[in-house]
């Protein structure tokens, strides 16, 4: 699905150059769990970012499904983004102003979708997460929890097959933490390929591949039989 | 805490954000830039006019046969009555020692010719005091000569347009021209200068009153144009000529008195007003402009939440959180304030390049005003958030990220 | 994305920070109300100078002695070479479409009735005076139709005349003297009141042959015409123009016609109400500086939030839209809001001081509307494209 080929990014801070990203090369396929380990700046959250297309390599190839990504325009890239790939947050990043639902439509909004077609599918989504009785409370009404989960139910919504969570379970307590892993090991077990970027040892085991970065590398690359 | 520290607490605050200064500036400059040059274009209208009346001799009086009793209506400009203003009531004039010039004025149209071209244009029947009483230069040649009016000589004297109409560059001195059904002698050419309002001879043809009374066919004056001995002498003098003239006129006063003085405090008053009007409309960007102080200060108050709480908790009482705030809105205001009035200086000085005739000049009690309004923009729309951050609950001030 | 979508992030985004754009659009609204009672103030006086010239009555051209060639006062009216007579008014009168001709001399003279004296303006014309200039008769009735040489010696009076000289008499029938002539009063004028600052009452009508001979003149000062409604005014003044010519012998006449006065006086309004207008926009123009601080400082809040719609898929394109719209929206408010105060403003001060001609001025209301809409865009389009450029890793990092 994914091939990554020599990326390289890299960023000036003062006269010295960080190698965030050392000639990476990777292959993931589709309905892969992967997580992604390793101390802070180890280049891990820029390797998120660059699979998501948040980010751009300064050298290197990325093929997705055979397509070359690293040539494509930025307003490309953001089509991209909103069909093949959905975001989580360890902050959740919803919008403040908006209800759960409002945000859970953003995205269908931003595709130009139908009100009436929007309403239906955020609704669904809403009782999918388990919270069709708050759509319309605000995000500060919720708990981290339920935030999150609005925000997986926001990243899915027009079902993309790549999932990318930078420390989902970074912001909440252990129970609502088990509850979102819970909800992504789901999404993972229905083929979405998902990649977990984590600090955290015990969610970082659950990966059926594991990967550890040190300085821009990747040193280890372990895949294990599916947990039970 | 010492009035420095606190301008340089307000200081600190307004240079973090420097676009968000820089914009609140703007807006407070172009307020006040567009008071100043506004009242400094109506001042200038001002003084343009009363200069203007003021080369036409201020000393001046106009007696207009026939008179009108309803008062705030037009003068009986075009009016004529039936017991004429003479020659010799002008002369009788003379006599009074308030008065220095008497020009007897005849007015009226006619073509006046020379060889093919012909120009319809207003004739002047005068005399030789209508050049010291208008204080008229001349471009060439001499005015009428100073001998008795009643004279009636086949002389003229042109303004430089009809000069220009009629004989291009070639000169004109000694040439004959042709008024109505009679011939003149060209003597003098009017320059172009000491055109003034409501007195255009550039396109007219200046010539004996007697000789006009023959032209015309009529033995009345349309007007007299008198000049008093200085300004003081103005209202002996108009006294004299409505005791002379009753006397003269069988006991009726059948004459109206226009006063250069009086138009002038008319004309005077009305761009006055208007300066004051331009003033107000221009200071209700200044109201738009506290406005957005107001809004900008609103949003750094809960901006620097935790910062207010800090101060608090450091012991700063309500009012000095208070003054600090309403300081730094005090600050942009003025300093706003100050910006503006050198913008509007400069604008009124590159209106000033540009059209060189016109006196634009900045009132003082503008850039007063103008000060003291955004003074008193700033206090009243920096009070509300000033005022906000002075009542903020310290817990909860510190608590919020 | 759709349009309304837009507007619903846009309006969710302005309820969020309630105060501030109530502020905001505040500002707007007081440039927008400045120009909305300035124009209509403006508009009103153009209203009310075209209505007091209307009063003069309609369709009517006149001539003048005398070719103007600059603007103002010709000296012919006070005399000149070539006379235009009665005569010349009678011609005009039998030309095709001309309903009255009104020959017209005017001078200031002392009326007296035994001890008491008024000077006022005394008027030579003709029996045509009420079809011409739309004034009514109220007693008795205005000059008969007689051969002008044969005109007797009647005189209809003003009401400003009337109150004075005959305060507790019944004016009909009773003598004035004019100029040492005795007059009979036949008639008096409907009041009519002041006209551009005239007293349209304190004056006397009496026929224009006399008031040639009292004056001892031999020059009208106008003959004014009026023409059959509906006619071609260009074609008539040419018929015009053509008799004088043939009966004169040259052009030595001037022809207005009350069209191009009221033109005139018009197109100078209009400049006054432009000036005026532009002179309100300045507070629009600060109002639009206000939307720009404000876009930007809500651009610099929600840093975060931009990064999150471009990692959701949102284009730089959805983004600029999204910020303008937030603008458009908030300075479209601002003027309503200003829109509907300035009309309040006005109808207050028509309420408080009924003299005060006040006239909305819908052109310029939309066109200040349209200024509104497109300054908050252009004052919000600095941010908004500087929240388009972030990169979205930046935009989601900063704090």
């Amino acid at each position: 699905m994914i091939k990554l080929q020599d990326i390289c990014r890299f960023f000036k801070v003062g006269d010295e150059t960080v190698h965030a990203l050392d000639k990476v090369t990777l292959d993931i396929s589709r309905g892969d769990y992967i997580s992604i380990m390793g101390a802070s700046g180890s280049g891990k959250s820029t390797l998120l970012n660059m699979l998501g297309l948040l980010d751009m390599p300064n050298s290197g190839s990325y093929q997705f499904e055979g397509k070359e990504l690293t040539t494509l325009s930025e307003e490309k890239r953001a089509t991209f983004r909103r069909e093949n790939v959905g975001f989580i947050f360890q902050s959740f990043h919803l919008i403040p102003r908006l209800t759960a639902a409002g945000n859970l439509e953003l995205p269908l909004m931003l595709m130009g979708m139908a009100p009436k077609e929007r309403h239906t599918k955020v609704k669904d989504a809403l009782a999918n997460i388990g919270l069709a009785d708050r759509a319309n409370h605000l995000p500060k009404q919720l708990s981290g929890g339920q935030q999150q989960r609005v925000a997986i139910a926001r990243a899915m919504i027009l079902k993309p097959p790549l999932l990318l969570a930078d420390e989902p379970t970074g912001n909440l307590d252990t129970h609502s933490g088990n509850d979102v892993v819970k909800i992504l090991e789901e999404l993972n077990a229905s083929g979405i390929t998902l990649i977990v970027v984590t600090h955290d040892l015990e969610l970082g085991e659950r990966a059926t591949r594991k990967i550890k970065m040190l300085d821009g590398k990747i040193i280890e690359d372990v895949t294990s039989e599916k947990p039970i | 805490m010492r009035i420095l520290d606190t301008l340089g607490f307000g200081k600190i605050a307004l240079t973090a954000n420097p676009t968000r200064t820089l914009l609140i500036l703007l807006a407070m400059s172009i307020g006040v830039a567009s008071v100043i040059i506004l009242t400094s274009l109506g001042e200038g209208a001002r003084k343009y006019v009363s200069a203007q009346f003021e080369t036409l001799g201020s000393e001046l009086l106009f007696i207009l046969p026939g008179k009108r009793e309803t008062t705030g209506g037009l003068p009986p400009l075009l009016g004529t009555s039936p017991k004429d203003l003479t020659i010799e009531d002008a002369l009788s004039l003379k006599r009074s020692r308030a008065i220095a010039y008497v020009a007897p004025v005849i007015l009226g149209a006619a073509p006046v010719s020379f060889a093919s071209r012909e120009r319809e244009v207003v004739i002047f029947g005068s005399s030789s005091d209508l050049k010291a009483a208008l204080d008229l230069p001349m471009a060439a040649g001499h005015f009428l000569p100073d001998d008795d009016p009643r004279n009636a000589a086949s002389i003229c004297v042109i303004g430089n347009k009809l000069k220009k109409e009629l004989f291009d560059n070639k000169k004109a001195i000694g040439e004959w021209l042709r008024i109505g059904e009679r011939r003149f002698r060209v003597i003098g050419e009017l320059s172009a200068k000491g055109q003034s309002v409501g007195m255009d001879l550039s396109d007219t043809a200046i010539i004996p009153v007697a000789s006009a009374e023959i032209l015309f066919n009529k033995a009345s004056l349309s007007r007299m144009i008198v000049k008093a001995r200085g300004k003081e002498s103005l209202d002996k003098a108009e006294a004299d000529i409505l005791r002379t003239i009753k006397q003269r006129h069988d006991g009726d006063e059948d004459i109206t008195i226009l006063r250069q003085d009086s138009l002038l405090q008319t004309f005077d008053g009305v761009l006055q007003t208007l300066t004051w009007a331009l003033a107000g409309i221009a200071a209700i960007s200044l109201i738009v402009a506290g406005i957005l102080i107001m809004n900008v200060m609103l949003v750094s108050v809960s901006q620097r939440k935790s910062e207010i709480g800090l101060l608090k908790a450091l012991g700063a009482p309500t009012r000095q959180v208070l003054t600090l705030f309403l300081s730094e809105a005090l600050m942009l205001s003025i300093a706003g304030g100050i910006i503006g009035v050198f913008i509007g200086l400069a604008g009124a000085k590159m209106i000033a390049y540009f059209i060189p005739n016109f006196p634009v000049q900045t009132p003082l009690w503008a850039i007063a005003a103008s000060l003291i309004v955004t003074i008193i923009t700033g206090l009243i729309f920096g009070s509300i958030p000033a005022s906000k951050a002075a009542k903020l609950n310290p817990v909860l001030a510190l608590s919020d990220k | 994305m759709r349009i309304t979508d837009y507007s619903l992030l846009a309006l969710s985004s302005l309820k969020y920070s309630r105060l501030r754009t109530y502020l905001t659009a505040l500002g707007i609204a007081v440039g927008i109300a400045a120009v909305v009672l300035l124009t209509a103030l403006g508009g009103g006086a153009q209203h009310y100078m075209m209505g007091q010239f209307s009063q003069f009555g309609a369709n009517i051209i006149s001539v003048a002695p005398g070719k103007t060639t600059t603007a103002g006062i010709s000296g012919a009216i006070l005399s000149n070479v070539r006379p235009l007579t009665i005569e010349d008014a009678e011609s005009l009168h039998r030309l095709p479409n001309i309903i009255t001709s009104v020959p017209a001399i005017q001078g200031n003279l002392p009326i007296e009735r035994g001890n008491r004296t008024r000077w006022t303006s005394v008027l030579g014309i003709n029996h045509e005076v009420p079809d011409t200039w739309a004034m009514e008769v109220g007693q008795g009735r205005f000059l008969p139709n007689e051969p002008a040489e044969q005109a007797r010696n009647f005189v209809v009076i003003g009401d400003t005349i009337r109150r004075e000289l005959f305060p507790y008499t019944k004016p009909l029938g009773e003598f004035l003297r004019i100029g040492g002539e005795r007059y009979r009063v036949i008639g008096v004028m409907k009041k009519k009141g002041q006209v551009l600052g005239l007293d349209m009452d304190d004056i006397v009508y009496i026929p224009v042959y006399r008031a040639l001979s009292l004056y001892n003149r031999d020059s009208l000062m106008e003959i004014d015409l009026r023409y059959t409604e509906g006619y071609d005014e260009e074609q008539i003044i040419n018929n015009i123009k053509q008799r004088l010519i043939e009966r004169h012998g040259s052009e030595d006449f001037t022809i207005t016609s009350q069209d191009d006065i009221i033109g005139t006086l018009g197109s100078i309004l209009g400049i006054l109400t432009a000036v005026v207008a532009g002179l309100g926009s300045i507070s629009l123009f600060v109002g639009g500086v206000g939307i720009f601080t404000i876009m930007s400082i809500a651009v610099n809040e929600r840093i975060k939030e931009i990064g999150l719609l471009r990692a959701l898929g949102a284009s730089r394109r959805q983004v600029t839209l999204l910020f303008l719209f937030e603008a458009a929206v908030l300075s479209g408010l601002g003027g309503i809001f200003g829109m509907l105060s300035g009309f309040g403003i006005a109808w207050l001060l028509h309420y408080v001081i009924p003299a005060l001609p006040v006239n909305i001025q819908w052109d310029y209301v939309i066109m200040a509307e349209i200024i509104a809409i497109v300054t908050g865009m252009i004052a919000g389009l600095v941010p908004a494209t500087r929240a388009a450029k972030m990169e979205p890793v930046d935009a989601l990092r900063s704090e």
